[in-house]
């Protein structure tokens, strides 16, 4: 046994493409921005390259912008990922009824999540403008209009809602197909115990989906804190740094300032950041088994 | 069966990487690498033009993005990979010059220097980095029709900052949804080129001569405070919510660049409109001072193609070269001072104003910090129109913000 030659198994081969741009494109880059982020690096000028140390951490505790993107970031976060998970959630729950050209309305539903990312936010800047889609219909209310991306109160939360709109779709796919896999006699047992709509919901439905909904959370955690093309389509950054997210300022401080090694600290802060969220919603929501989840509490 | 197979595998990949590898056998010709801005269609005939004129030199052109050059661009330059001549835009190129990546072409200058505007960005330290090839002002455009509604002589458009308020008010009374002046807010790159032209015809400025920041002088503070003035009769919006009300006539007047006369002729055919310089602050005091940009020409120091670069870059820039691309791009002009004196450009009333404004518009300072201090006089201005603080205060945080930069640039 010892003496044997080892010899990769065929399906080695077929895997090293994949390995290798993941290597190129994700392992290396990884790697990379954190060498970056103990040096003063600048592209235009890789000869005068420094060793800081912990320099470029240091600035993020003193770094009003950093502190600004960080609050518009969380306040994105907070205010998206719960309101699109739960208005996933219901429209997945909906679809367990009887309604008329369900597969119809579930391609609407989707609809958006096969748009590019920079086409949504072009179309809603439109939307957003003053003369636009929005403000026209305000108009018939006789509500005056109002430059929803040029006021420093109403860029944020008139991205969070384009946001909601273009993700909600997505989410709710994903949490109807795990709940076309709970089996129809715990329904049928529920409506046996005579349980309502919100009790069978309660009890049946979201126990269920747990795992599924931990899924949904963690992958729109980790997106919304991510939330960039949005904003340097439709704001970059502005009016008065009121769209500023981490992820922008990012993008700034490299590739317009050429501080790639306070850049990479950034960088690194958005991955910590989404990882502790995204480990908070798993241990959150725990999958429990099915019948301990299904029994009445 | 199994080892056939692998071989079929090794053979396939082998195969692809040659195929990536592969290259045509340019040995016994000079490649000149060339990376632009402009479509492949405008630039080809020049380049075309050079390869004739130099029998054995090809011009490999690339065309960049507004959008990601500057990035291809350093990322680049990080890698060795870098052209041998590039366009970059006149704001950006102080911080190359500053990082020491570009061939020192001060001899092209002394030789060029009184043939050509627009040299400011292209010096550092007293050296030249960078060749003047186009450039563009922004001028006061007017709508005939709603100066007409308004009682206003539109042959005779606004001179003195008095008149401009005037207008603005006087146009911007005409009825809801329509507005006598415009103002750019929430988007960069062009908030401080509209409000620097009122600020630099007052006499004031970023730096004095002596390096010192002065952006919260009495002169800047003066032309923050009549930008202001403007604002109740000013739509405030980006810049393609602008253009899309001044090409519906719904905005009476905005400061803007050569691409709207392309821009009107197609998509507002029927739009009335003038152009005129912009006003100064009175009639005894101050200039028509406007915002000026360039497309500069730059050989890479680690070029090893310099001298036919640099010849490349000279011909580029040659008056009937720049002219013919001004021509066919419809959105820039000539930088050399030949184009004052052609009638192409002098003949047509709109164009004029366009090449007149030129001679006494400003360029940005030619500083390696000044992408950082254009977005702390971009808020300065913005925090006054919002009514956030007083004009003074915002404008005494952007000089000190401005000296916070330009000392971190001077320490290294």
């Amino acid at each position: 046994m010892a003496s044997r030659r080892f010899v990769p198994s065929p399906v080695a081969w077929f895997l090293l493409p994949w390995a290798a741009v993941y290597a190129a494109f994700f392992v290396f880059p990884f790697v990379f921005s954190f060498v970056l982020a103990f040096l003063d690096y600048n592209p235009l000028n890789v000869a005068n390259t420094r060793l800081v140390g912990f320099d470029n951490f240091a600035r993020l505790f003193k770094d009003p912008a950093f502190h600004g993107a960080l609050r518009n970031t969380l306040v994105f976060v907070i205010g998206t990922v719960p309101v699109t998970t739960a208005l996933a959630l219901a429209l997945a729950s909906l679809m367990r009824g009887k309604i008329p050209l369900k597969g119809a309305f579930k391609a609407a539903l989707f609809l958006p999540s096969i748009l590019s990312v920079v086409v949504i936010a072009l179309l809603f800047k439109l939307f957003y403008a003053p003369g636009g889609a929005l403000n026209e219909l305000l108009a018939r209310f006789g509500i005056e209009g109002h430059g929803w991306l040029t006021d420093p109160r109403t860029a944020l939360p008139a991205i969070m809602a384009m946001d909601v709109w273009a993700a909600i779709g997505y989410y709710a796919i994903v949490l109807d197909a795990a709940r076309t896999s709970i089996p129809d006699s715990l329904y049928e047992a529920a409506e046996l115990e005579g349980a309502g709509a919100w009790a069978t919901f309660r009890h049946v439905t979201f126990p269920l989906l747990k795992p599924a909904i931990a899924f949904v959370l963690v992958i729109n955690t980790i997106r919304s804190f991510q939330v960039f093309i949005e904003v340097l389509v439709m704001t970059q950054g502005g009016p008065l740094g009121s769209t500023n997210t981490l992820v922008m300022y990012l993008y700034d401080t490299a590739f317009r300032r050429l501080d790639y090694g306070y850049a990479s600290v950034i960088a690194y802060a958005v991955f910590l950041l989404s990882g502790i969220f995204s480990i908070v919603a798993m241990r959150r929501l725990r999958p429990e088994s099915a019948v301990e989840g299904a029994r009445p509490l | 069966m199994r080892g056939a197979r692998r071989v079929a595998v090794v053979v396939a990949s082998a195969a692809l990487v040659a195929l990536a590898c592969g290259k045509k056998d340019t040995s016994d010709r000079i490649v000149v690498r060339f990376w632009q801005f402009w479509d492949l269609a405008v630039i080809e005939p020049q380049v075309a033009a050079f390869e004739a004129q130099h029998p054995g030199v090809d011009v490999e052109v690339e065309q960049l993005t507004w959008a990601t050059g500057l990035e291809k661009i350093q990322a680049a330059l990080a890698s060795g990979t870098q052209p041998d001549l590039c366009e970059l835009g006149s704001t950006w190129l102080p911080r190359f010059s500053y990082d020491g990546v570009l061939e020192d072409i001060t001899t092209v200058y002394e030789a060029e220097r009184d043939s050509f505007l627009m040299w400011e960005s292209a010096l550092w330290n007293g050296r030249a980095y960078g060749l003047p090839w186009v450039q563009g002002s922004r001028v006061l455009f007017i709508n005939r029709d709603l100066f007409r509604r308004a009682g206003l002589d539109p042959d005779r458009p606004p001179q003195t900052w008095d008149e401009l308020l005037t207008a603005s008010q006087k146009i911007g009374e005409l009825g809801t949804g329509i507005y006598g002046f415009g103002q750019n807010i929430g988007e960069r790159y062009v908030l401080y080129k509209k409000f620097m032209a009122f600020a630099w015809g007052n006499g004031g400025d970023v730096f004095d001569e002596t390096g010192t920041v002065v952006l919260n002088s009495p002169a800047v503070l003066e032309a923050l405070e009549f930008y202001l003035k403007l604002a109740p009769y000013s739509l405030q919006e980006k810049q393609e919510i602008l253009d899309q009300y001044f090409k519906t006539g719904r905005l009476g007047m905005q400061v803007s660049g050569a691409w709207n006369l392309k821009n009107y002729k197609l998509e507002a055919p029927d739009l009335d409109y003038g152009v005129a310089l912009v006003p100064k602050p009175a009639a005894d005091h101050g200039s028509h001072a406007s915002f000026a940009g360039a497309e500069m020409l730059v050989v890479f120091k680690a070029s090893r193609r310099k001298e036919i670069a640099i010849e490349f870059a000279r011909f580029l820039q040659a008056y009937p070269q720049a002219k013919q691309l001004s021509l066919a791009a419809g959105s820039v002009f000539p930088a050399a001072r030949a184009a004052m004196n052609d009638p192409t450009f002098m003949s047509d009333p709109r164009v004029r104003v366009f090449v007149e404004q030129s001679l006494t518009s400003r360029t940005t300072p030619a500083h390696p910090g000044w992408i950082e201090m254009e977005e702390a006089i971009d808020r300065a201005v913005e925090e006054s129109l919002y009514g956030r603080r007083a004009p003074r205060w915002c404008l005494d945080d952007a000089a000190k913000e401005v000296q916070q930069i330009a000392a971190r640039f001077q320490k290294k």
